[in-house]
C-alpha cells in the first residue's frame, strides 16, 4: 500500500519560476527513500509540501489516506514527522526537556507517558544528561539530536529527515542511522534528504532531484553505481562502486570482487 | 551583554523556592494592595510592613545583596520623587529653612560644584552619598557665601509633611520592588511563566487568550539569548567592517544602531518564519487544547503562605477605616 502519493505535483515561490515540476512520487509503508539533488534542486520545498507546509500550486498529494488541504492538514500531521536542516530555529522550548515535550504536548498524550518518552528518546539520542540545558548551551549537533529526539517521542509512522544528521560527529551520525534502520524494521517509514552518499546506500530506494524535476528513482544499489545521473546533481560515486563500474567497463568479471566491493560500500 | 538574564533566578533553597507559583504571584499581588492601603500617617504600619519584609528576606534565605542590585536602578527615580517632595511640598510646620542668595558668582560657584560632581562621580562608589554631598554643598554655598552682585534671594524651607511623604513614598516603593525581586529571584522563569498562564485564565472571559500569550512569553524567553548572541556576531562583523561600537559623536551613535538593527530585524523575520513553520509541523495549533508537562502542585505550604498574604492585606484595610 502506498502511504505517500504525490499527483502531478508543482510548486514555485513565485509566478513562473517552479522549484518543483510535475512530481510523481508513490512511496510505500515501511519503505525507506533516500531523496538526493544538487544545492536548490527542491528538495526542502518537497518535504514542506509533504508536511502540509507549503500548498502546492497543482496537484495532490495523500498522505496515509488522507488528502492535503486547509481542513485535514492537522490529521495528516499526526502521522507524519519532519526533522528541519537547521536545528536552532526549531528549537521551541526553554530547555531540552520542554523541546522534546513541544509535540507531545500538542498531541495531549497524557503526561506520564510523556514523561517517559522524553526520557527514552533522550537517552536514544544520548542527550539524557543534558536535559535541563537552556538552547544556547548547546553545540550545534546536540540541537540536532534533541530535534531528533523531540520528532522520534511523536511516534509517527512516517518520518522525513532534512539533512537531519549534517552537523553531527561520525560516531553520532553512525548511531542516529542505526537507530533509523531499526525504526524501519518495525515499520516506520523513512524519508532521508542527504548529500552524504553512505546514508544514501542503507534506503530501499532513491529519488534524484534536479531543478525541481525528477530525474531518476530507482532502487538504491542501481542509482547508487550510475555515474552519469548522480554527476548530473553534483554528488560523487562512492570509491568502492567507482572501482565496481570501472571493472564491469573493462569487462573483467569476478563475482567476489564484485560482492566484496558492495559489501565495502555499504559497511560505515 | 551576555549577562543579561532575565528574571535573574538564583537557585537556592528555602521556603519560597518550594513555593508554588501562582501562590507566590496571587501573594505579590494582595501584599503590594496592602501596602497601598497603609494610609499615609500611619507611621507605626510602614516600620511593621517593612520588619516584616526584612522576616521574610532572612526565611526566604534571600540575600540583601540581591535584593539591593534589583533596587539600584530605581535608585534615581526613588531619590528624584524624594527631593521633588521637599522643593514642592509646603504642608505641615516649617522645620527648617535656609536664606538662598543668588549672584552671578555665587551661582557660578554652584555650577563649578555641579560640574565637578558630574565628572567625578564615576569615580565614587557610593553614588548616593555622593550626590547628597552635591546637593548640600550647593545648598551651602548658596546659604553662607553672598559674593559679588545679589540679585535676588530666595529660601529653601523644609516641611514636616515632606520629609514624612517623601520618606512614605521611597518606603512603599522600596517595598514593592523588593517583594517583587524576591519572586523573580526564587521562581525559575519557565515556572514563572506557567503561575501567569494559571493566574490569567480568570482573563478567558474577556476573551483574551491566555495560553496564546503565555506560548509567546515562553517563546520570548527561549529566544533572547539567542538573539543576544546574534547581537554580539553582528557587532563582531561590523566592527571588522570598521564601524566602532565603542565612541563616536550622536550621528556615528544611530549609525551603529542601524548597522545593527537591521541585520537583527531580517535575521528575526527569518527565524521567525522557520520556527513558526517547526511548531505548526510538530502538530502546533494556535488555540487548541494541549496536555502539559509542566504541572502545578499546591502544598499546605501554598494555603499557608496565601492566608497569611491575606491577613496582611486584612489589617491594613481595617487600619485605613477605623483610623
Ligand atoms: N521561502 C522561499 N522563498 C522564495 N524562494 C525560495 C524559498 N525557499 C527556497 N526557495 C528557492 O527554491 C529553490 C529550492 O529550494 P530548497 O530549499 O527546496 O532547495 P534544497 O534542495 O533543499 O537545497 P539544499 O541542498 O541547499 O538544502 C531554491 O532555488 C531557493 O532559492
Ligand atoms: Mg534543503
Amino acid at each position: 500500500m502506498d502511504i505517500i502519493q504525490m499527483k502531478n505535483v508543482s510548486f514555485s515561490y513565485q509566478q513562473d519560476q517552479p522549484v518543483l515540476d510535475g512530481i510523481n512520487l508513490n512511496i510505500k509503508k515501511g519503505e525507506w527513500v533516500t531523496i538526493l539533488g544538487h544545492n536548490g534542486s527542491g528538495k526542502s520545498t518537497l518535504s514542506k509540501l509533504l508536511i502540509g507546509l507549503l500548498k502546492p500550486s497543482q496537484g495532490e498529494i495523500i498522505i496515509d489516506n488522507i488528502t492535503l488541504s486547509r481542513e485535514t492538514v492537522h490529521e495528516a500531521r499526526k502521522h507524519i514527522g519532519i526533522v528541519f536542516q537547521n536545528p536552532d530555529n526549531q528549537f521551541v522550548g526553554v530547555t531540552v526537556r520542554d523541546d522534546i515535550a513541544f509535540g507531545l504536548e500538542n498531541l495531549q498524550v497524557p503526561r506520564n507517558e510523556m514523561v517517559e518518552r522524553i526520557d527514552k528518546y533522550a537517552h536514544k539520542v544520548h542527550m539524557a544528561e543534558y536535559l535541563n540545558k537552556e538552547p544556547h548551551n548547546l553545540s550545534g549537533g546536540q540541537k540536532q539530536r534533541v530535534a531528533i529526539a523531540g520528532i522520534l517521542a511523536m511516534q509517527t509512522d512516517i518520518i522525513i529527515f532534512d539533512e537531519a544528521t549534517s552537523m553531527l560527529d561520525p560516531k553520532g551520525r553512525r548511531m542516529i542511522l542505526d537507530y533509523m534502520s531499526q525504526l524501519n524494521k518495525e515499520g516506520v517509514t523513512i524519508i532521508t534528504i542527504t548529500h552524504d552518499m553512505k546514508e544514501a546506500v542503507l534506503s530501499d530506494r532513491i529519488v534524484v532531484l534536479k531543478k525541481g524535476k525528477i530525474i531518476k528513482v530507482d532502487k538504491a544499489k542501481s542509482v547508487l553505481k550510475d555515474q552519469e545521473t548522480l554527476e548530473k546533481s553534483n554528488l560523487e560515486l562512492l570509491l568502492p562502486l567507482k572501482v565496481l563500474n570501472y571493472l564491469e567497463k573493462e569487462n573483467i568479471d569476478n563475482e567476489k570482487v564484485r560482492s566484496y566491493l558492495w559489501e565495502l560500500s555499504l559497511t560505515r | 551583554m551576555k549577562n543579561i538574564v532575565i528574571g535573574r533566578y538564583i537557585p537556592g533553597n528555602s521556603f519560597l523556592y518550594k513555593m508554588d507559583p501562582r501562590t507566590k504571584i496571587i501573594s505579590l499581588f494582595v501584599l503590594m494592595v496592602a501596602v497601598f492601603m497603609i494610609p499615609r500617617d500611619a507611621f507605626e504600619m510602614m516600620f511593621i510592613g517593612i520588619g516584616l519584609i526584612v522576616l521574610l528576606l532572612l526565611i526566604g534565605k534571600i540575600s540583601i545583596k540581591r535584593v539591593y542590585l534589583g533596587l539600584r536602578p530605581l535608585m534615581f527615580l526613588l531619590i528624584f520623587t524624594f527631593v521633588f517632595q521637599i522643593l514642592f511640598n509646603r504642608q505641615g510646620p516649617e522645620l527648617q529653612s535656609w536664606d538662598l542668595n543668588y549672584s552671578f558668582l555665587n551661582i557660578i560657584a554652584a555650577a563649578v560644584l555641579v560640574l565637578f560632581w558630574i565628572f567625578t562621580k564615576k569615580y565614587v562608589r557610593t553614588k548616593i552619598l555622593y550626590f547628597a554631598f552635591m546637593l548640600v554643598g550647593v545648598i551651602i554655598i548658596l546659604n553662607q557665601l553672598s559674593l559679588g552682585n545679589v540679585f535676588s534671594t530666595g529660601q529653601l524651607v523644609i516641611h514636616e509633611e515632606a520629609l514624612l511623604i517623601g520618606f512614605f513614598i521611597m518606603m512603599r516603593l522600596i517595598i514593592i520592588v523588593t517583594l517583587s525581586t524576591v519572586l523573580t529571584l526564587s521562581t525559575k522563569p519557565t515556572d514563572l511563566n506557567l503561575g501567569l498562564e494559571a493566574v490569567m485564565k480568570p482573563l478567558k472571559f474577556l476573551r483574551i487568550n491566555t495560553e496564546e500569550i503565555a506560548m509567546i512569553i515562553s517563546i520570548s524567553l527561549r529566544y533572547i539569548p539567542t538573539l543576544l548572541d546574534e547581537a554580539n556576531k553582528i557587532m563582531l562583523a561590523q566592527a571588522s567592517r570598521g564601524v566602532d561600537f565603542a565612541e563616536g559623536k550622536l550621528k556615528d551613535k544611530v549609525m551603529q544602531i542601524i548597522s545593527l538593527l537591521v541585520p537583527m530585524f531580517i535575521i528575526s523575520f527569518k527565524r521567525s518564519d522557520e520556527l513558526a513553520n517547526a511548531m505548526e509541523a510538530r502538530c502546533f495549533i494556535p488555540g487548541a487544547t494541549r496536555t502539559r508537562l509542566h504541572q502545578l502542585f499546591w502544598n499546605r505550604l501554598d494555603t499557608v503562605a496565601l492566608v497569611v498574604s491575606l491577613i496582611i492585606l486584612i489589617g491594613s484595610i481595617t487600619v485605613r477605616v477605623v483610623v
